[in-house]
């Protein structure tokens, strides 16, 4: 990367440092692996100066990637890749350097795999150097999602870091010639116990190391937790000084020598068609370099990214429109009763039981929303006949690989992508369009181009949450408890537009938009019914899936069910939970907490109310207490103050799990009250955050946060799951203090007053 | 034509009517300066202009001539050895683990630098108020409005410089 000219930036030496977390430097020579036992790879023919030991994860983890649903399905892959997702060297100076595949977008997840690595190897902290890796080592399936990155790693990486001090340990005590049993870990080596003058360094253990390395032929023992030094511990940001200075490398910032920047013609419609373009006066324009025209596609590469645009915008273009939806016909087809349903959920006879006598019946309604993160889609690419090479803002680094190679019909291996620190992801960085745009501009062109949506590009030409729809039913006895319920929901895709065809019809419902459908609660007759309604507007992943939206409907719907059965909120969730029945037990006692920390039971400030709401979700049990003014006469809901508990299991890092549980908030806020993504005319009707505001300072509520432990010893995901009950506790909160019931997302000044008229 | 940028003349070949944030980053490479949404709504891409919070990304060069212009990289000082020294608002968000992806951040700290060099003792509403118009799209509002009121309260040697340069 060429570097700026600029006499204020502080110096990249005296920066890295400070800030270890820096990318692998593009273009490495590529490794080939040694499978060896147990999973674990060594860097092949690497003897004398060079250790690397890999880790594969296989089957169980491929599978918790999408959710248990694969399992015993037909059309599962017969093998999952051999290649690895996270490996170590030693390096020249003894210090320990982690390659991660799992980027880091907002989430600190390269601070708390080192955390937990570090643990493990048993070296100090700042001997443990973490960087990013390429592609360039055949990764597999790399993605970033699904807040499943520390809970889908632990075990393995502690397996690998243990191994890999187990071997330089015994490889150490041959060489000074003494047992392993002696030596402990000294500063980045190790030393005699007693005769600490006795000691050797890593580096020197692998320099000196003559024939191949092997792992042990005993699984190596893992540290007890009590032994633990960082997991646990709120470490500070690997990567903060680098991001506060102005120096972190995003996608939107690459830059190499030579580079130009490209812009593509879009259409008028989100589902346009290009049937024709022409060059016209714009290979005129200043700065143009090369007009790109294709079947399907029709840019420009120039000298300045404003140059770009604007030639662009300039391109004679004709398009098929395809047809003009509109916003009422897109919530017509996401209604229950709609398109093909799926019992997802079935215990005792809730239909049944539901026919006989239904004590209350309702239904809510959640719009589209777009992910909105502020550093919008970038890529550099730089096609040369040899080899490409791809610098990304992703979350999905090989499948964008994949895509460029197939765009540029090249071979797969010819191809790098260098991931680079991500500007916010929430999902919609699994895209790939951005890097294959810049990727046959650079092709077309023969220069590197860099390809930066616009705010426009990225609120209209991605993928987004679905609409969705809910109804929910139950029966509650003479003693006001539920003996019956039922929830069935519409809702857009979400992962059926990402995966092959023949998973959908194996699958058949899709588990992204029902995730967090199911009743959690112990009731005896309980269904729920998903109806795959799919959207001729593209929806997928975003923050938590469907958790928000079928959260706020359960959620909603239980205080509803308190409400008619006289109870209080709290009291009649704690009454439908089972003690011995998994997770439930851990749900009351985040509820608990939450009650506990957002005084719950005693009188909120004049003016305001409080509402509870929880869920359960990838194994993580969180609950929350907002507390809500309500301006009647503007029709404005005022958030001031949530108070949070999550059970994630193990916690790594408990300021960063604070972090995500806080930010996960303020997305639930937004999406409880401003954020609605509408169509009109076949396009999305926002342009920029003008018709798309996000949530501000001044909206934004204060947080408070506990933090249980399941005592399981095992972390759970927690960057989706704290989205879930937001919207329900703020709706809940708002029928506290008027009385009105709010179904539909998001509560926006019309439908305030609406329901209080 | 030529710029005053973190306290040096640069000569750069975009004209009047080239944006300011454009120019930053792909001419100067002074990438800190990030784009968030191209019409001054985010606050992304804040600057100083002269001292003033600016929105870069719809601010022509025309406007900024003759006129000093502090970016982000502009924000930590040295010592006489060379040592960074972070202004008093990166000290603070580092000591409040304020960030999450970051992206909005430069902006955070320009719109506070220039909110407490006029108001270096600002009560909470007040901070509430300068910042409103920044976006974070992580949601990491709690933590930004904790940073600002801290770095209010902590003198660094460089905010000091910064803080005489920008009133003087």
């Amino acid at each position: 990367m060429s570097t700026a000219q600029n006499p204020n930036q502080p110096d990249a030496q005296q920066l890295s440092a400070q800030q270890p977390d820096v990318q692998q430097p593009a273009g490495e020579t590529k490794r080939r692996w040694r499978p060896t036992r147990r999973g674990f790879l060594i860097g092949a023919g690497v003897t004398g100066g060079l250790l690397a030991l890999g880790i594969t994860v296989g089957v169980p983890y491929a599978r918790l990637q999408i959710a248990g649903t694969l399992d015993g399905a037909e059309g599962q892959p017969a093998s999952f890749p051999e290649d690895p997702w996270a490996w170590f060297e030693v390096l020249p100076d003894s210090r320990i350097r982690l390659y991660l595949t799992k980027v880091e977008m907002g989430q600190g997840v390269h601070t708390s795999l080192a955390q937990v690595a570090a643990d493990e190897l048993g070296i100090e902290w700042d001997d443990l150097d973490v960087v990013m890796a390429t592609t360039a080592r055949e990764l597999g399936n790399a993605i970033t999602s699904g807040s499943n990155s520390v809970s889908g790693t632990f075990t393995p990486l502690r397996e690998a870091s243990a191994t890999l001090m187990a071997m330089l340990r015994t490889e150490a005590a041959a060489q000074l010639g003494v047992a392993a049993t002696v030596l402990q870990i000294d500063g980045r080596g190790f030393a005699v116990q007693g005769e600490p003058s006795q000691r050797i360094d890593f580096a020197a253990v692998v320099a000196a190391k003559q024939d191949e390395w092997e792992v042990p032929a005993e699984a190596v023992a893992l540290k007890d937790a009590s032994e633990f030094r960082y997991i646990g511990q709120s470490l500070p940001r690997r990567d903060f000084v680098a991001k506060l200075t102005g120096q972190a490398v995003y996608g939107y910032d690459a830059r190499i020598d030579g580079m130009k920047y490209g812009a593509v013609a879009r259409p008028p419609t989100y589902n346009g068609v290009l049937k024709s373009a022409e060059t016209g006066a714009v290979g005129e324009m200043a700065g143009v370099r090369k007009v790109v025209i294709a079947d399907d596609f029709a840019g420009v590469v120039a000298d300045t990214r404003s140059q770009a645009q604007a030639a662009a915008a300039q391109l004679a273009v004709t398009w098929e429109p395809g047809r003009l939806w509109q916003q009422a016909e897109l919530e017509e087809m996401v209604t229950v009763g709609n398109g093909d349903a799926f019992t997802i959920q079935s215990e005792g006879d809730a239909g049944g039981t539901l026919r006989g006598e239904t004590s209350l019946a309702a239904e809510y309604r959640t719009p589209m929303a777009v992910h909105a993160h502020l550093e919008a889609q970038a890529a550099l690419a730089d096609v040369r006949p040899e080899a490409v090479r791809v610098w990304c803002s992703t979350q999905a680094q090989s499948s964008v690989r994949t895509a460029v190679a197939k765009a540029l019909a090249v071979d797969e291996k010819s191809v790098e992508v260098i991931p680079t620190f991500v500007g916010g992801g929430f999902g919609r960085k699994v895209g790939d369009e951005v890097a294959i745009e810049a990727a046959r501009l650079s092709q077309a062109a023969g220069v590197p181009v860099h390809v930066g949506w616009t705010r426009t590009e990225d609120m209209r030409y991605g993928y987004f949450r679905p609409l969705t729809h809910h109804r929910l039913a139950a029966r509650l006895d003479a003693a006001g408890n539920i003996t019956a319920i039922e929830h069935r929901q519409a809702s857009g895709d979400v992962a059926f537009d990402f995966l092959p065809n023949f998973l959908a019809t194996v699958m058949g419902a899709d588990f992204g938009a029902y995730r967090g459908a199911l009743i959690r609660y112990a009731v005896p007759n309980k269904q729920t019914i998903a109806y795959r309604t799919p959207l001729p507007i593209r929806t997928g992943w975003w923050r938590g899936l469907g958790l928000l939206a079928n959260i706020f409907a359960v959620e909603s719907f239980m205080d509803e069910l308190a409400h008619q059965a006289g109870a209080d909120p709290l009291a009649f969730r704690l009454r439908h939970l089972d003690d011995s029945i998994p997770g439930q037990a851990r749900l009351k006692a985040v509820l608990n907490a939450a009650a506990e920390l957002g005084g719950w039971g005693t009188p909120p400030p004049a003016g305001r109310a409080r509402g509870i709401a929880c869920c359960l979700d990838v194994d993580t049990a969180v609950a929350m207490v907002a507390e809500v003014s309500v301006d009647a006469a503007a029709g404005r809901i005022r958030v001031h103050h949530v108070a949070a508990a999550m059970d994630p299991g193990l916690v790594v890092n408990p300021d960063g799990a604070r972090a995500q549980v806080e930010g996960n908030i303020m997305w639930g806020v937004g999406s409880a009250l401003i954020e609605e993504l509408t169509i009109k005319d076949g396009q999305v009707e926002a342009a920029n955050f003008d018709r798309y505001p996000l949530l501000t300072m001044k909206e934004a509520p204060d947080v408070e946060v506990v933090l249980l432990e399941a005592g399981d010893g095992r972390p759970r995901g927690v960057g989706e799951p704290p989205i879930g009950p937001v919207a329900a506790a703020i709706a809940n909160a708002v029928f506290a203090q008027t009385g009105a019931r709010l179904r539909q997302l998001p509560m926006n000044s019309a439908r305030v007053k609406a329901a209080l008229a | 034509m030529q710029l005053n940028i973190n306290g040096e003349a640069v000569e750069v070949t975009a004209g009047v009517g080239d944006l300011l944030l454009w120019v930053l980053r792909d001419e100067l490479g002074l990438i800190g300066t990030r784009f968030g949404c191209g019409a001054g709504i985010c606050g992304a891409c804040t600057v100083h202009v002269d001292g003033v919070a600016t929105r870069s990304c719809i601010t022509p060069l025309a406007l900024v001539e003759g006129k000093a212009v502090r970016t982000i990289e502009g924000m930590a000082g040295r010592t006489e050895d060379g040592e960074l020294v972070l202004h008093a608002l990166q000290q603070a968000f580092i000591d409040e683990q304020t960030p999450q992806c970051a992206w909005c951040m430069s902006g955070q700290i320009m719109t506070a630098a220039a909110f407490l060099a006029a108001n270096p003792t600002p009560t909470e509403e007040e901070i509430v108020e300068a910042m409103a118009d920044n976006y974070c799209r992580c949601g990491c509002y709690t933590r930004i409005k904790r940073a600002v009121a801290k770095a209010a309260t902590v003198a660094s040697p460089a905010a000091n410089r910064y803080q005489q340069e920008v009133t003087a």
